[in-house]
Formats: structure tokens, sequence, C-alpha cells
């Protein structure tokens, strides 16, 4: 639809309005994170960079990265395992059940976090399993796994299930369809179900809390940090988190880039 | 094409639950013929090619290649072939990868097979410079050819097709089904057609059979198929028809409700009493002049007119039924409607469907 120019000058006044709104807390910790002070205050009288080092010095700093990076990493790669599975049994297999199954297992989205962790804690209890940043790895996976396989099945769903048997009909086996047709053409949604993974467990507050035990992720210490004894490196971790994830976003798309010129120069050079 | 049967189904049943899709099929195609089965949907045929490449199980009869029993053998040890309804390009290969794929998995080299790759991109008539395109480039009809290239290179022993072109439009679809009979000459294969559209098979076909709630109605060469069908059903799958209800009064006449038609034309083989069809094709059908001479004439009245291109049609009030008549276009009737007519029609061009 052609807009005249009123219109197109409206439409960009309120998507700056939109991007302000969003972005404009984002860079108040920014400046934040770069303030001598110890206390948040504006404007801002000192700048200073010694908070980004403190942080980089501190082993607690490097204990938290840790706990929440191996958390993170972890439940992607689970969760990555299973959505192809899952997604597959969904899209491709006609089973009793199956929209039945589809919509309970996506319930615990609609749980709120925190009572889906203090569930889990209560299970962890019960049976006898201390909680540490393990069971936070699967408190984690029951909230995203499902995601995860939603984000696949969406691929799945689209995928015309001839391609396979057209595979089959030509003499291909099941392992070389798997890796010839199925994977190459679910990779995009797999790569985007591994970064959802990845950033909802990194960023991951309530179910964290109840079933870390005595591990701390990051987002646990900004929170406890926030509500007793303000810390000056709040901003400065709060920025290094989003700077993280931004990177992971940056790394994932460079290698699915990479793979595409790779296959493309392989289509022309042989 | 020789007479020996390449591929031959001896009552082959496929059950889907409670519900029988195909009640025992014989069916013999012959080494090199261009054969097409034919129905609507929901008469069987999808099913059938389905277990004659082997996506599916057959419940019951047995399936034989050259005297060899296939109906066991996994579609991908089968030494046949599809070209699918949706084509199932593979999107994320090159259309060189394409028509490779099956090279790939029988282990050749990549010269040998960027070799048979540009070979069969001549044979379909694509510019070599198309091996590097990717699928999402190439239009409707490229990609149909890029599809018959890879089937090509599996080089099947039959070759099947499961309504590859009716997704495309009237002008591509025609030109299509031209360039398929000629490419069926030029490789010599068996190809095995399936279709909806019995004018498609028509063009493309040596044999035709027609299939209805999963029996085959009959099979035959198309000119028997149009003149000669076996059945209402296969009368009036091909377009327009003329149908007359009959009744064999003794042994020398039929009788329907305005004809009276000797037995000696029709070659009728009913029984006194028996009851039958008398079949007349609309261009068969003529407007009678004062010095025309006809077997049967029918008095009745122009109900409506239809402009066809090359040729008028007409429906006509007479026999207390619509009746269709084809006539060139240089003998158009002005003003026609409503305008009382005698039909007239001779006993050669009539075919006796016995048993209606």
């Amino acid at each position: 639809m052609p807009a005249n120019k009123s219109t197109r000058i409206a439409l960009f006044i309120y998507g700056l309005f939109i991007i302000v709104f969003l972005y404009l807390p984002l860079v108040s910790v920014g400046f934040a994170s770069i303030s001598r002070a110890r206390y948040l205050s504006f404007p801002i009288k000192q700048y200073s960079t010694k908070w980004y080092t403190t942080a980089l010095e501190s082993s607690t700093v490097k204990d938290l990265l840790l706990t929440s990076l191996s958390i993170a990493v972890i439940v992607t790669l689970i969760s990555v395992v299973i959505a192809f599975f899952g997604a597959l049994s969904f899209a491709r297999y006609q089973w009793r059940y199956r929209t039945l199954f589809q919509k309970l297992i996506l319930l615990p989205i609609f749980f709120p976090q925190t009572v889906l962790g203090l569930a889990l804690l209560m299970w962890f209890n019960a049976l006898g399993i201390i909680p540490s940043w393990k069971t936070a790895v699967v408190a984690h996976l029951v909230w995203i796994a499902p995601i995860a396989t939603l984000i696949v099945a969406i691929r799945a769903y689209s995928f015309d299930p001839s391609l396979e048997e057209a595979a089959r009909d030509m003499g291909a086996d099941t392992g070389t369809i798997l890796r010839e047709i199925t994977l190459p053409l679910l990779m995009p949604g797999l790569v985007s179900a591994g970064l959802f993974a990845f950033l909802l467990s990194w960023g991951n507050f309530p179910l964290s809390l109840f079933t870390t035990g005595a591990d701390s992720t990051l987002p646990e210490w900004l929170y406890a940090k926030m509500v007793s004894g303000y810390s000056p490196l709040v901003p400065t971790l709060g920025i290094m988190s989003v700077v993280g994830s931004f990177m992971i976003i940056m790394i994932a798309l460079a290698i699915s880039w990479l793979l595409r010129a790779n296959r493309e120069s392989r289509a022309a050079s042989n | 094409m020789s007479d020996i049967a390449l591929l031959r189904l001896r009552g082959v049943v496929k059950k889907f639950g409670g519900f029988t899709a195909l009640h025992g099929i014989d069916l013999d195609i012959r080494e090199g013929e261009f054969f097409t089965i034919v129905g609507p949907s929901g008469s069987g045929k999808s099913t059938m090619i389905r277990l004659l490449v082997g996506m599916d199980d057959i419940s019951a009869g047995e399936i034989m290649l050259r005297d060899q029993r296939i109906d066991q053998t996994p579609a991908n040890l089968r030494p046949t072939c599809m070209v699918f309804q949706s084509l199932a390009l593979f999107p994320h290969m090159s259309v060189g990868q394409n028509i490779e794929f099956p090279l790939k998995l029988r282990k050749d080299s990549p010269a040998k097979r960027r070799e048979r790759a540009l070979e069969l991109l001549d044979l379909l008539r694509l510019p070599r410079t198309y091996y590097d395109k990717r699928i999402s480039q190439c239009s409707g009809g490229e990609k149909q050819r890029v599809a018959l290239a890879r089937a090509l290179a599996f080089d099947p022993e039959i070759l099947f097709f499961d309504e590859p072109l009716s997704a495309l439009d009237y002008r591509l679809r025609k030109a299509l089904e031209k360039e398929l009979k000629d490419l069926h000459v030029r490789t010599g294969k068996t190809f095995v057609y399936i279709t909806h559209s019995l004018e498609e098979a028509m063009v493309m076909s040596d044999r035709i059979a027609i299939m209805k709630e999963g029996k085959i109605e009959q099979i035959a060469v198309a000119d028997e198929i149009y003149s000669a069908p076996v059945s209402r059903f296969v009368a009036e799958f091909m377009g327009e028809v003329n149908l007359f209800d009959v009744i064999s009064v003794d042994g020398e006449t039929l009788q329907s409700s305005a004809l009276t038609i000797s037995n000696d034309v029709t070659q009728s083989t009913l029984p006194v009493g028996g009851k039958g069809l008398l079949m007349v094709r609309p261009e068969d059908v003529q407007f009678v002049g004062s010095k025309d001479h006809f077997d049967y004439v029918l008095e009745g009245k122009i109900h409506a007119e239809y402009a066809l291109g090359s040729r008028i049609q007409y429906e006509v009030e007479a026999d207390g039924k619509i009746l269709t008549v084809e006539t060139l276009r240089e003998s158009r009737i002005k003003d026609s409607e409503g305008l009382p007519v005698t039909l007239g029609f001779n006993a050669s061009k009539t075919h006796l469907i016995g048993d209606a």
C-alpha cells in the first residue's frame, strides 16, 4: 500500500518513539555502568571504566558467569535435540492422542514461572535431590524445551514430506535422508530454537531462584544486590550480560551465513 | 514396444483400516509403453502409484517386475522412480545437485555426475548454465524439467508420474504434455502416468486404464476409450456424451422412448428384455437439412448455445431430455435459442453399452 508523505512521517515518528521507549532504559544502564559513583544517580558527574576492570578481576563474577553459561549451554544442547525429535514426531507421524499431547507439553509455558520453580523445588526435595545448578538445568528444560520444540515444529510443518519420500525413492536409506534432506532443511529452525533456548536460559531468574540451591546465576545475583546491599557492579554486569547475548546471536548468524556460503561454493564447484 | 509384461499386478488389494481402497487389481504394463491410469479423486489411482513405487505396502496380491516379486521390496531398493505431484525438488540444493542426487547415492565420481547432469540438461532442453541455479530461481516449467532430469538420472526401469502437470496453467500444460510424449519416444523408457484428466491421458498415452472406486473399469488404447466405452462412467468421463436408455424388445430391435434401432448395426448381444445404453458423441449428431439422410432422426428445440472456439455446442431439448450437439463454427445457426430443429445421426457412429 503506497503511503502519502504525512503518513510516512507519522509512521517514522511512531517507530522512533517505540525504539526510544525500548532502548532508553538500556542506554541509561549503560551510562550508569561507566559512572565513577558507587550509587546510581543522574546526571553522571564523572565517567570511569573502573567497574569493568573490577568485574573482570572478580572471582565472584567469574563464578556467576560460569554457572550461568554452563546452565545455558547444557539447556541449549538438550533442548535442540528434544526439539528436533519432538517436532518431527508431531509433524511427520500420526499417532493416538497426538494433538492432546501437543497441548499438554506446552502447558508449562503458561504456568507462572515462580509457581513452576516452587513446584519443581518441592519435587526435588521429595525425591531427596539437593538443589544445585544441575537441578536448575532440569527446571530450565521443563520451561524451555517446549518453546524450542514449538519453534522447530513450525519449520517441520512447512516441510514437504514428499522430499523425504523422493529421496527414499531414489535409493537413499534413513540415515542418508536425515543427513542430506531433513537436517539441512530443519537447520534454520534448529538454529533459532538454539538461540532462543540459550537466551531464555541465560536471562532466566524465577526458575533459577528456586532451583539453583547454593549456586547462583547472574540474574539471581543481580536481583540479590538490588534488594539488599547495592553493588556498583550491577549495571556493569547487566551490560556485560547484554553484550554477551548479543555476541552469541552474532556468532550464530555468522555460522549460519558461513554454512550457506560454503554450500553455495560447493554447489558451484562440483 | 514389446508385448512382454514388464510390470504385472495380480489381485492387488489395499486396505486402510476398514476401508478398501483397491479391490483386487489385475494389470499388465508392457515394456516401453506410455501407460496412463485415469480416474476422479478417490478412485484409488494415487493409492495405486504409491504401491507401485513402494511407498505403501499392499494388503494382498502380487506385484512383479520382470517376473520377480517386488511388492515386499522397500522403495529405496526398487529400480523404479517417480516424478511427484509436488515435484519434490530439494530446495537447499542447486539444479545440478538435484539432478546428481541419485548418482551421488550410487557413489559415482563428481566428474562423472557432472557430465551426466549436463547431458540431461541438454536432453530436457535446459541451458547448461542452469546447473548452478537455485531451485527457487526456476519457473514452473523449468522445475518440471529438472524433476524429470533427476528421475532420468536414476535410470529407472519404470518412470512413474503422479499428476506432475496438474498445478500448471493450461498453455504450459499443453506444451509439456507434448514434450513428455516426445521424451518418451526419445528415451524409450516405460512411463506410467497418473492423472485425473482423460484429455491429458489421450494426448500422451499408448494405453489408458480408467479407474473407479478402487477398480479398473476399462483398459484400452485412447481411441477405443473414446469411441467404445464399456460403461456409462467411462462414456461420461470423456466430456459430453448423449446416452439413450434402450431395451432389447426382440432379437432384431432395440427400443428407446423416441428411437427404434435395428440390431444389425449395433451387433447387440443383449438378451431379450435386456437393458443397455446407446451412445453417440456430440460431434456425430447433426442438424438435418431437407436433402440429408440419417439412420435416426429426432425432433427437438434448441435450448442454449455455447461457443467453444473452433466449434459451437448446442443443447437441444429432445426425447424429454437435453442432448448435446457440436458443429463447426462456420455452420453456426443465428438466433438459435428456442428454434425447432431436427437432429440426425447414423448407426455407424453409435456405440452400445450393455448391462446398463
